[in-house]
């Protein structure tokens, strides 16, 4: 099977010749056909390792990228909910949906920035605060306020 | 010295393939994690006093790359606001209603309302649009190139528009 190789993806001529997309860039390449078989049972065996047989032995991790993906999907919804549906409830919901979201999202950009034990935990020490006076205002604010989502009504009428 | 090294190692390696078969789900683990790699690479750095090399001031930007810092600046800009307003909500000792009758009392012209209020929702129109991109990437969609600048390009118009409706409610 030939494959259809852009010359500049495999030179390394930096990143401006990839934006180039005519079709004088891609030649194809005559290449031995693979032994298909092999090559898939290598890779079978390669990522056959389920989770349990990994080093740390727990799925946490994947876990925590799951309910990240699924609570942003609820807030998603939230949106348009909130607006339709508007009151005490949605309030709460939206307090802790939202604080949930950003507290997991900002532990990502830690993840992704801060180095060193000890930088790492402040950070997340600072951050948990963060989230829990969030929290504990937005809940404040529903209870002995008009709520988050007369608020965004009030906000928006001026 | 070295081909000789890694033909007679390969070899090696395809005899043992040979042998145990299905022999990687039993390979030992290494002794230490991938945190802890991690660390001492960087320990290690900070303790010789490396510089960094340059990076982001180098490489030349493209709209993906533009759009996804974005994503992360709009989300923490968001998170920021949200956060500030609970901690004003516990300090201030005002009600919400009294704050904003402060702010009618300012008499901004409409030009500035619309403005502010276009400020407010891009923010969040972008980081929900872009969001829903993301997760289309997730779920294993869209990768190839031209998709993800197609999806960008999509993602900002709505953006825009949503914002724009936003503003006009």
């Amino acid at each position: 099977m030939a494959y259809l190789v852009r010359v500049s993806s495999v030179c390394h001529r930096g990143v401006r010749p990839l934006l180039f997309r005519s079709a004088s860039l891609i030649r194809p390449l005559a290449a031995p056909k693979k032994d298909e078989g092999h090559s898939s049972l290598l890779t079978a065996r390669i990522h056959a390792t389920p989770s349990h047989y990994a080093v740390s032995g727990s799925s946490s991790a994947s876990h925590h990228w799951k309910g990240e993906r699924a609570l942003s999907v609820i807030l998603l919804s939230m949106g348009p909910l909130a607006y339709f549906y508007p009151g005490t409830v949605m309030d709460y919901s939206l307090a802790a949906v939202l604080t949930l979201h950003a507290h997991w999202g900002l532990g990502q950009v830690i993840t992704d920035y801060a180095k060193g034990d000890s930088k790492i935990k402040m950070a997340r020490a600072g951050l948990f605060l963060l989230s829990t006076v969030t929290f504990a205002g937005l809940c404040y604010f529903n209870y002995h306020d008009v709520g988050i989502c007369k608020a965004v009504a009030l906000l928006w009428s001026k | 010295m070295a081909l000789v090294l890694r033909t007679a190692t390969r070899q090696g390696l395809c005899s043992a393939r040979m042998q145990f078969g299905v022999g990687y789900r039993h390979a030992v683990p290494m002794g230490t994690t991938a945190k802890d790699e991690m660390n001492k690479f960087w320990s290690k750095n900070a303790q010789l006093n490396r510089p960094l090399s340059p990076h982001v001031t180098i490489y030349r930007w493209s709209v993906p790359m533009i759009m996804s810092i974005t994503h992360r600046g709009t989300g923490i800009v968001l998170s920021g606001g949200v956060s500030a307003f609970a901690l004003a909500a516990l300090l201030l000792p005002g009600s919400f209603p009294h704050y904003l009758d402060l702010v009618h009392t300012l008499e901004f012209g409409p030009a500035l309302i619309t403005a502010s209020k276009f400020a407010l929702s891009f923010p969040l129109t972008y980081h929900a649009y872009n969001g829903i991109r993301h997760l289309m990437w997730d779920a294993g969609k869209g990768f190839k190139i031209p998709q993800i600048y197609r999806s960008g390009y999509i993602v900002l118009a709505l953006s825009i528009l949503t914002s724009l409706g936003l503003t006009a409610l």
